[in-house]
C-alpha cells in the first residue's frame, strides 16, 4: 500500500501501465505523464492495471479520465483491468466505465483493446 | 514608394473597392469566429468539462479567430495563490507562477493590460512572469473573470500582419475570454460535482463495508484508508483510547512511515491525554488530539503546529462507541488539490468525517465485541478442560485412616478457581493433609495446581525415604518441622520457577502420625484451620507461624520475608481439624457481608460433635442458607478431620 510504483510495458501496438500504491495527485500525475508520452509515441492502445492499487481519491479520477479523453481525441482506447469490487463499482458511478472498458485481468483487457 | 493604385480604377473607386474587400474580409472572419464560438461551446459542454484538459482547444479557437500566432492560458488557482499554465503556444511546460491577492484585485480593474505598459502594483507581477512571457512574446493580456471572481488569464503574442487589434476585434476577444471564463467556471462547478459525488459514493460504499470486518487490526485499517481515500488528504492515523490509562494508542497510520520520525514509548505513538496531562505552551497537534478526546469535537492543527506526523495540515473527529463512549480519533492530513497543492480542510470536510467516524465507531465496536465473542468462546472451552484437570486432581473418595474419619467437598462456583484438597498416604503408614488454592484461573491454575500437587507428592515420597521409615516410629519434632520447612521451600521454587504470570498457592499441610496422633503442620499463606477440642475450646492452626503464599517471591526473597515454620498438635478423642478455602470464609449474602471466620467458627461448635461427613454437610448448607440469592464466583471448598 505504500509503495508507490509505476511499470510500462510495451507490446506491439498496446501498452500496459501497471500502479503500485495510493492513486493520488503524486502518482496520478506521474501516470499522467507516463501515459502523455506512450501516446506520443503513437501508442493509442493503453491497459491501465490498478491491480496493486487498493486506495484512489477523487484527483486519481480525474486524471484518469483525462486519460480517457486524450485517448478518445486520438481514437484510442483505454481498459481497466485488476480493479477491487469496490473500485469497480466506483468507475461505473464515476462514468469512466462508459468510456473504457473494466476487465478482471490483464490478459482480457489486451485482447478487448 | 511604388505606385500600387489600379491604373484602369480611379483613387476614389479603388478606395471605395478596398473597403469593401476590408468589409468582406471582415465578415468572412466574424462569420468563421462565430461557428468558432459554436465550436467552443460545444468544447465546454462536450465530455467532462474538464477545462485543462480542453484549455488547448479554447487557446487555439482564441488564436485562429484573432489570427495570433502565439498565446497561453492561466488558471488561478486560490489555494495556492498561483497560476498554472494550463495551454500555452508554443507549447512548453512553465512552473506555477505565485500571485499575491492584492494583484488579483488589481488585475480585476482592467478589462486589458499592454504587455508594454503594466498598471502600477503589477509590475512584480510581470517580473514574476518574465520566462513566460518571453517564450510565447505576449503583447496583451486579458483577464479572465466572471463577476469579482478572478479565474485566470489570457495572453497573446504577436498579431499576424498587425501591431495592434481593432476594436471589433478587441470585443470579439472579450466575447472568447468571456467564453473561456465561464468554462473555467463551469469546470470547476463539474470538477466539484465530480469531486463531491465521488466522496458521497465512497461514503455510502465505504462504511458497510467497514461494518463488517471482523478484526480489530482490518477495521482500524479500513477505517484510516478510506477516510484518506475520501477526503483526498495524503496521510491518515487512528488513535485508539485506552481510558484506564487515560491514554491515546497509535491503531494503524497511513502511510506506514507516517510515524517513523517520532519515538513514543520505543516505536509505540502512545498520548497521555488525561485531564492533568502536560499541556505545551503554543497548541500542537498533540493538544488537538486531546482536545478531540477530551471535549469531543473535531480538531485542526495547522503544519507548523503539527508535532506527530511531520507537519502537516491536521483534521480530527471523535470516533463514538454506541454508548457516547470515546472509542478513539480519527486523524487526516494534508487534503490534496491538483497540482501537488494543500489546501486546508474546510467545514464540509469535517461534517463528512464526522459522518464517517459515526460509521467507524460501529465498525470498530463490531470488531472488538467480535473479538471478545471469539475470546470469550475460546475462554469456555479451555475452562471447561481446565475444570477436568481439576477435577481428577480431587481424590473421589477419602481414605479411611484407622481411628479417624475424613470428609472433604468441593464445590465449583463461577469461573474455574484453584482449589485443592487432597489426602496422601504415605508409605510409612502416616498421612498428608493439603488443601490449597491457587492463584489465577482457568487453565493457568488447573496446570499450576497439578505442578504443586506432583511436587508435593515427590517431596512427601522423597522425605519418606529419608527419614526412619519404619510404621510407628516417631520422627523427633525438629526433623519432621526441618522435613516440611524444606519441602516448602522446594514447592516454592517449583511455582515460582513455573514460567506463569499469576503463579502462586496459598497452602496448608498437616501431617499426620495416626500412631502417636500427631499432626504437625505447616501454613503456606493459607486461610488457617479451625481446631475445635473436644472440651470446646479451638484453636486457628498456623495462624502466627504462616509463611507467604507459595511461589510469590524466590527462595532466598522468603528466606529474608518470612520463612516457613512448622508447629505441631496432638490429637485426643473428639478433636476436629476444619480446612477450608476462602471461598468459605468470603462468601457474601445479599446484603454484602462476609461468611467470615467468626461465622464459621459458630457453626463448627454447633456441629463438632457430629460425624466428620456431618459437619462438613452441615457446615456447607450453613454457607449456602448464608448466601442466600447472593451470586458467588469463588470455589467452596472443605476438609474435615476428627479424631475418633
Amino acid at each position: 500500500m505504500n509503495k508507490f510504483d509505476i511499470q510500462i510495458r510495451e507490446d506491439g501496438d498496446h501498452a500496459v501501465i501497471e500502479t503500485a500504491g495510493y492513486l493520488n495527485d503524486s502518482l496520478g500525475e506521474q501516470l499522467s505523464e507516463k501515459a502523455r508520452e506512450l501516446i506520443k509515441n503513437g501508442y493509442t492502445q493503453l491497459v491501465i492495471n490498478l491491480e496493486k492499487t487498493t486506495l484512489i481519491n477523487s484527483i486519481g479520477i480525474s486524471i484518469l479520465i483525462e486519460i480517457i479523453e486524450a485517448l478518445h481525441e486520438r481514437e484510442g482506447a483505454l481498459n481497466f483491468c485488476g480493479l477491487s469490487d469496490t473500485q469497480e463499482r466506483t468507475f461505473r458511478m464515476m462514468a469512466l466505465a462508459k468510456y473504457a472498458g473494466i476487465f478482471p485481468d490483464e490478459e482480457s483487457a489486451i485482447a478487448n483493446l | 514608394m511604388k505606385d500600387s493604385s489600379d491604373p484602369i480604377l480611379g483613387d476614389g473607386l479603388q478606395q471605395a473597392h478596398e473597403t469593401q474587400n476590408t468589409a468582406e474580409r471582415t465578415m468572412e472572419r466574424l462569420i468563421f469566429s462565430l461557428s468558432e464560438l459554436e465550436h467552443l461551446g460545444q468544447t465546454l459542454i462536450s465530455g467532462y468539462g474538464n477545462f485543462n484538459h480542453s484549455s488547448k482547444t479554447y487557446l487555439r479557437i482564441t488564436l485562429g479567430t484573432l489570427q495570433v500566432t502565439r498565446g497561453v492560458i492561466l488558471r488561478y488557482h486560490p489555494t495556492g495563490l498561483n497560476l498554472d499554465v494550463v495551454a500555452s503556444t508554443p507549447e512548453r511546460v512553465f512552473p506555477p507562477i505565485p500571485i499575491e491577492p492584492e494583484e488579483v484585485d488589481n488585475l480585476l480593474q482592467h478589462p486589458y493590460i499592454e504587455n508594454s505598459a503594466p498598471p502600477a502594483g503589477l509590475q512584480e507581477f510581470f517580473t514574476r512572469s518574465a520566462e513566460l512571457i518571453e517564450t510565447v512574446d505576449v503583447r496583451l493580456w486579458v483577464p479572465l473573470k466572471i463577476q469579482d471572481e478572478f479565474l485566470g488569464m489570457i495572453g497573446l503574442g504577436r498579431f499576424l500582419g498587425r501591431e495592434t487589434l481593432e476594436e471589433w476585434e478587441k470585443e470579439l476577444l472579450t466575447t472568447l475570454a468571456h467564453q473561456i471564463s465561464i468554462a473555467i467556471a463551469y469546470s470547476q462547478m463539474v470538477e466539484g460535482i465530480q469531486s463531491e459525488k465521488f466522496r458521497l459514493f465512497m461514503l455510502a460504499e465505504s462504511a458497510p463495508q467497514i461494518c463488517q470486518l471482523l478484526e480489530p487490526e482490518d477495521a482500524a485499517e479500513q477505517v484510516v484508508l478510506q477516510a484518506v481515500s475520501f477526503l483526498d488528504a495524503n496521510a491518515g492515523a487512528l488513535m485508539l483510547a485506552r481510558p484506564e490509562q487515560q491514554e491515546l494508542e497509535l491503531g494503524y497510520a497511513f502511510p506506514e512511515t507516517l510515524v517513523e520520525s517520532v519515538q513514543y514509548n520505543g516505536n509505540q505513538l502512545v498520548i497521555p491525554c488525561g485531564e492533568d496531562a502536560p499541556v505545551s505552551p503554543e497548541a500542537t497537534s498533540v493538544d488537538m488530539l486531546k482536545s478531540v478526546v477530551n471535549d469531543g469535537i473535531p480538531g485542526h492543527c495547522l503544519p507548523e503546529s503539527d508535532t506527530l506526523f511531520g507537519g502537516k495540515n491536521l483534521m480530527a473527529v471523535p470516533i463514538l462507541g454506541r454508548d457516547g463512549d470515546i472509542l478513539g480519533v480519527l486523524v487526516v492530513g494534508d487534503k490534496e488539490e491538483r497540482g501537488g497543492r494543500i489546501a486546508p480542510f474546510n467545514d464540509e470536510d469535517a461534517v463528512l468525517l464526522d459522518s464517517f467516524a459515526k460509521q467507524a465507531g460501529v465498525a470498530i465496536e463490531n470488531a472488538h465485541l467480535h473479538q471478545e465473542a471469539l475470546e470469550a468462546r475460546q475462554l469456555q472451552a479451555e475452562m471447561e478442560e481446565a475444570r477436568k484437570i481439576q477435577v481428577n486432581l480431587i481424590p473421589d473418595n477419602l481414605p479411611d485412616i484407622l481411628g479417624y474419619e475424613v470428609a472433604g467437598y468441593y464445590e465449583p462456583r463461577g469461573a474455574v478457581g484453584g482449589d485443592y484438597y487432597d489426602c496422601i498416604p504415605l508409605p510409612t503408614g502416616r498421612w498428608g493433609l493439603a488443601i490449597a488454592d491457587v492463584s489465577g484461573k482457568g487453565m493457568q491454575a488447573a496446570l499450576l495446581m497439578a505442578t504443586l500437587r506432583a511436587g508435593l507428592i515427590s517431596e512427601l515420597s522423597r522425605g519418606e525415604n529419608s527419614t526412619s521409615g519404619e510404621a510407628g516410629d516417631e520422627v523427633p519434632p525438629a526433623t519432621m518441622y526441618l522435613e516440611l520447612t524444606e519441602m516448602a521451600m522446594t514447592l516454592n521454587s517449583l511455582l515460582y520457577a513455573s514460567g506463569t504470570e499469576e503463579k502462586y498457592a496459598t497452602f496448608f499441610y498437616s501431617h499426620l502420625n495416626p500412631e502417636t496422633n500427631v499432626l504437625t503442620t505447616l501454613n503456606a499463606g493459607h486461610n488457617p484451620p479451625l481446631l475445635l477440642r473436644k472440651d470446646g475450646t479451638c484453636k486457628w492452626l498456623g495462624e502466627d507461624v504462616g509463611g507467604i503464599p507459595l511461589g510469590m517471591f524466590p527462595n532466598d526473597m522468603v528466606s529474608s520475608i518470612a520463612e516457613y515454620e512448622a508447629e505441631h498438635i496432638e490429637l485426643i478423642s473428639g478433636d476436629v481439624v476444619v480446612y477450608y478455602t476462602d471461598g468459605v470464609t468470603e462468601t457474601v449474602n445479599i446484603e454484602d457481608e462476609y461468611y467470615d471466620e467468626e461465622r464459621l467458627l459458630e457453626a463448627s461448635k454447633a456441629c463438632k460433635d457430629d460425624s466428620a461427613e456431618a459437619i462438613r454437610e452441615y457446615l456447607h448448607d450453613a454457607v449456602v442458607n448464608f448466601q442466600g440469592e447472593a451470586d458467588q464466583f469463588d470455589d467452596l471448598t472443605l476438609l474435615i478431620l476428627k479424631k475418633k
